[in-house]
């Protein structure tokens, strides 16, 4: 394909070129893109059951009104989608995003550290547990191994990527290139002059991996990543993550393996001035919505078929509001998921009114759903992975049904 | 054993004096300085060695320069006072009418502003200068330190022990950690650098330990009593108020945690096939219930008066408490029953006693020896060491009961530690990468250490930050793949094309300011000089034609009129602090179309991120 792999083990790229004349093989895989909301994203702000006058005196001055000039946006008649979501709202109406509400860890640490930990080991109660559970999923989907199997766009990888499986973190995709400050013709010399050493070397590691790198580094070169447009008139907000889901569009679209993608999402620590139609929620809800939805857009119809979008995070916030116009840590969340075979146009999960005697130590909303039971869900259901011991080793309980059967 | 006893069986394995000298320097030090070959083969390998063991070479300069870190010389104390997080400066703050509530909900642009010039006002530091300069006393003394095995058992140790600064509410004891714990003990015995692990600050709130209480404890309010205190604070919404019952909720939901229990077994000491059940698990976490930091630790906390008093008084010790330093041995908090560990029964009213028996059981056991020689094999052999090497050295470990450098110089006068299977087969990490290209340059500042620390950290290495208990996996695998090989390549041409701001080297010095006499020459002489007692052959035929090219000059200058560049400028380095120092290299005049200095650059950069500088 580009000329260089000469004999000895075909390289990921003399896979992918191989597989798109038989069957397309790469095509038929999915993708399951993460998106980890650092700092704990208050649910019930997010997704409010509206209708509940504890949650309404609890919160003085950050509760909101559904319905005809009220801001949030009725999707039940019970929970109302906040404003700054609104790019949501279609999606839903459409059936493709669904939400769990009281999602959380059965571990009741208000760490942001732990839970963050827990959550990405998939193991609750189990500091030691050396991968993620994304890390181990990429060993169970038996698919010939791609450099891009499983992406993060962050500076460093992310516990949910930690492990034996390959797994590559960049934040920026031009960095996969060979960085010389001089002309084109240079560029090449010293290239080449890399190769050559690589192709040498007596480590099979060095060498193999060596091959493996300059053989991705043309690839996303002839690319040209750099230059992107995005399809459908999508338009990504230009922060860190309409960045990053802007690489994983094009990750996808140039179909060299993909399965796996991870990006984060930070700023969801609202313990002052958290704000109501106006300030640091909204912001971030905004940015997440319209990365999302740009994303989504972005594919279109037919890739929208491949890819499944969770969202997660640590925790929720306390009911009550605190002194500051913000919230505290607190237990239950809620989370987004979205895809075509995702069983959408639906909250999710269990909520019961938040009177007193029905919160987690008299303060937080409850977690009602395991979080495990919803990504192994996903993990089963779209990327076919029945073996969820692997993925959730402690984990005996149900789905509950966020994906069509 | 007798000093003079020691020899290293190299000959044997068919090596040279030369080659079992760079050795030596490849897996003991962070790489080899120029002509350092030459200096353990004068002053002999093993004399080499014993004076790296002892660990006590001169190291003034390095000293100097780390002169303007002020919290390395810090206690954990002093270091809460200086570098307050961001809830102690918002409670001064408050203290001293500087903030109240209605600054704080103005919006956080305007607290984050409130805060940053109360900690200006006040001389206060942020975690983010205290973290910097953990990291860069990092680099710079394992790139300086005279004292080269004492680093690299330092920061074996450190990921054999390891905490993560990611989580805030400990980070600020990592300095501590390393220098109090870590670099004191890293040479010593085993049980008595295990035990310092333990009694941290920054391991106690790491693994949780800090916050088990035991069930069955003398002492302590019942839980009534803290549910009736809790619903009277219900309705107190003030800062003091909320504080108060989040403090209370927690002493509720407090228990025991069997975390710091698990991973000391499982990483710490026995392995995770080292024969202990979760029964065992249980029983080690209700032995070290108790054991925990000592409250009102900054010096300067209004309560550290009282406190002090309060449990160094001899009532306290009567009663059981222990205070060494940052420790505190909380009788109160301790499950006072009987346990059994390992089939060792520890009666009940054992106390803190008891704690230190189970250390001295856990370090002086078989599975210990095995465990820890092996991953000291896997770090300074290779990534597969021989059963019969591990066997020695938990020998060794067993019969000298746990002594360090007794257990590495078993190591090192085995012949599998000189095998052909052994010399150049670890793959350094990026931190290593990254410091022996310094070494090897013979770098004379490090203006920027916060910079190579993101190359560090791009090439798959976040140093002080990796989450798990297990510390960064030590083998070939996990550091190379893709990316991290691609960005290890840039890394040694962004070291020569000087995109590392503040470097101080220069190449011509290498070489005694001698000009090679041709381009191959050139090629191969600091083949030589970077890659010491390596075969370097195929790297300098593989390098040739970059050199031949006949129309290389036309080739070269007409492309870069084209002004075509593709290269990838790193936008997110910022510019340098200090102008980047003029190089002597800008004026290295060699010869034919080879001699001007960029071209050397080139090469140089190519060979630093060739396959055989990256083995050590």
């Amino acid at each position: 394909m580009f000329g260089i792999s000469l004999g000895g083990v075909p390289t990921f790229v003399a896979r992918a070129a191989e597989s798109l004349k038989q069957n397309r093989l790469y095509k038929k895989k999915k993708i399951l893109v993460c998106i980890f909301q650092r700092g704990a994203m208050d649910g019930l702000m997010a997704v409010t059951p509206f209708e509940d006058s504890f949650l309404k005196s609890a919160r003085p001055t950050l509760f909101m009104e559904a319905g005809r000039e009220k801001p949030l946006i009725d999707l039940d008649g019970r929970f109302g989608l906040h404003p700054a979501f609104k790019s949501f709202a279609p999606l839903f109406k459409e059936k493709q995003l669904a939400i769990v509400h009281g999602i959380g860890s059965p571990n009741n640490t208000r760490s942001h550290f732990d839970a963050q930990d827990y959550m990405e080991s998939g193991t609750p109660f189990n500091k030691g547990t050396t991968s993620g559970w994304l890390n181990r999923a990429i060993g169970v989907m038996g698919h010939d191994a791609s450099p891009f199997t499983a992406v993060s766009l962050t500076s460093s990888m992310p516990r949910s990527l930690y492990g034996t499986n390959e797994a590559l973190a960049i934040s920026n995709l031009n960095d996969f290139s060979l960085q010389v400050r001089e002309n084109k013709f240079t560029q090449g010399l010293v290239a080449n002059s890399f190769e050559d050493l690589y192709d040498e070397t007596t480590s099979s590691l060095l060498k193999e991996t060596g091959k493996e790198s300059f053989d991705a580094m043309k690839m996303l070169q002839r690319a040209d990543v750099k230059n992107y447009n995005p399809s459908n008139g999508a338009e990504y907000p230009k922060t860190a993550l309409g960045k990053a889901m802007m690489q994983i569009a094009q990750l996808i679209k140039m179909d060299i393996g993909l399965e796996i993608a991870f990006a984060e999402h930070s700023g969801w620590d609202t313990h002052v001035s958290q704000g109501t139609l106006q300030g640091t929620f909204a912001r971030s809800a905004a940015d997440l919505s319209n990365s999302i939805t740009a994303f989504w857009t972005d594919l279109g119809g037919d890739l929208q078929d491949d890819v499944t979008l969770m969202t997660m995070t640590e925790f929720g916030r306390t009911v009550k509001q605190n002194g500051t116009g913000g919230t505290d840590h607190g237990r239950a969340s809620c989370n987004f998921i979205l895809g075509n075979d995702v069983n959408g146009g639906k909250v999710h999960g269990l909520v019961k009114t938040l009177a007193i005697e029905n919160l987690e130590d008299g303060r937080d909303q409850p977690v009602t759903t395991d979080f495990r039971a919803v990504f192994s869900e996903v993990a089963d259901k779209h990327l076919l992975i029945r073996d969820n011991q692997i993925l959730f080793p402690d984990w005996k309980g149900n789905a509950i049904g966020v994906m069509k059967s | 054993m007798n000093d003079s006893d020691v020899k290293f069986p190299y000959k044997e394995a068919g090596l040279t004096e030369r080659e079992a000298a760079a050795h030596l320097l490849n897996r003991f030090t962070f790489g080899p300085t120029p002509h350092e070959v030459d200096k353990v083969v004068h002053q002999g390998l093993e004399n080499w060695f014993l004076q790296q063991l002892s660990a006590k070479n001169n190291d003034d300069e390095l000293n100097r320069m780390l002169q303007g870190y002020d919290a390395l010389t810090m206690s954990n104390a002093e270091i809460l006072k200086k570098y307050p997080g961001n809830a102690e400066i918002q409670k001064m703050a408050m203290e001293d009418g500087l903030m109240n509530k209605d600054s704080l909900a103005k919006g956080s642009q305007n607290k984050k502003k409130l805060m940053n010039d109360y900690r200006m006002d006040n001389g206060f530091g942020t975690y983010k200068q205290l973290y910097s300069q953990l990291i860069n006393q990092k680099i710079l003394r394992a790139t300086y330190s005279q004292n080269q095995l004492q680093e690299v058992m330092t920061d074996f140790w450190f990921n054999h022990f390891n905490i993560s600064l990611a989580k805030s509410s400990y980070g600020m004891f990592a300095i501590s950690y390393e220098r109090d714990v870590l670099r004191k003990n890293c040479l010593s015995n085993f049980e008595q650098l295990l035990l310092s692990t333990a009694k941290s600050p920054a391991m106690l709130q790491y693994l949780d330990n800090a916050r088990s209480t035991g069930r069955n404890s003398r002492f302590g309010a019942s839980k009534e009593e803290t549910e009736r205190r809790i619903e009277k604070l219900k309705n107190d919404t003030s800062a003091t108020g909320r504080n108060m019952q989040a403090k209370l909720e927690r002493r509720l939901n407090s228990g025991l945690n069997e975390n710091y229990a698990r991973e000391l077994m499982e990483l710490h000491t026995l392995g995770v096939d080292g024969g202990y059940t979760q029964k065992d698990v249980t029983e080690v976490a209700r032995i070290l219930t108790g054991w925990t930091v000592f409250p009102a630790l900054r010096e300067d906390d209004p309560a550290r008066v009282k406190k002090l008093a309060l449990f160094d008084s001899e009532k306290s010790k009567r009663l059981g408490f222990v205070h060494e330093g940052d420790f505190l041995f909380a009788i109160n908090k301790h499950d006072d029953e009987a346990k059994t560990v390992l089939g060792k029964k520890f009666p009940a009213g054992g106390g803190y006693g008891e704690g230190l028996e189970l250390f001295h059981l856990l370090a002086t056991h078989p599975s210990t020896a095995k465990f820890i020689s092996k991953k000291i094999a896997i770090h300074f052999v290779s990534d597969n060491p021989p059963q019969s090497l591990i066997d020695k050295m938990a020998k060794t470990f067993l019969e000298k009961k746990g002594d360090i450098k007794q257990v590495l110089l078993t190591m090192v006068q085995s012949p599998e530690f000189w095998s052909k299977d052994a010399v150049r087969e670890k793959i350094k990490s990026p931190f290593e990468l990254a410091i022996s290209t310094m070494r090897i340059l013979n770098t004379s500042s490090i203006n920027r250490p916060d910079v190579l620390n993101r190359w560090i950290t791009k090439m798959g290495q976040r140093i002080y930050f990796y989450q798990a208990p297990t510390g960064f996996p030590d083998n070939a695998k996990y550091w190379i793949n893709t990316s991290s090989l691609l960005n290890r390549i840039n890394f040694g041409l962004a070291v020569t094309s000087n995109r590392i701001p503040g470097l101080d080297y220069d190449l011509a010095a290498l070489n005694d300011y001698k000009e090679p006499d041709s381009p191959e020459n050139a090629l191969e002489v600091y083949c030589k000089l970077l890659l010491p007692e390596r075969d370097i052959t195929s790297t300098v035929k593989r390098l040739t034609p970059l050199l031949n090219d006949p129309d290389l000059g036309k080739k070269v200058e007409k492309a870069s009129k084209e002004n075509v560049s593709n290269a990838d400028d790193d936008s997110d380095d910022q510019k340098p602090m200090t102008p980047p120092t003029k190089k002597k290299t800008d004026n290295y005049t060699g010869s034919l179309s080879f001699n001007n200095s960029s071209s050397l650059k080139q090469v140089v950069g190519i060979i630093l991120g060739s396959p055989e500088f990256q083995r050590r």
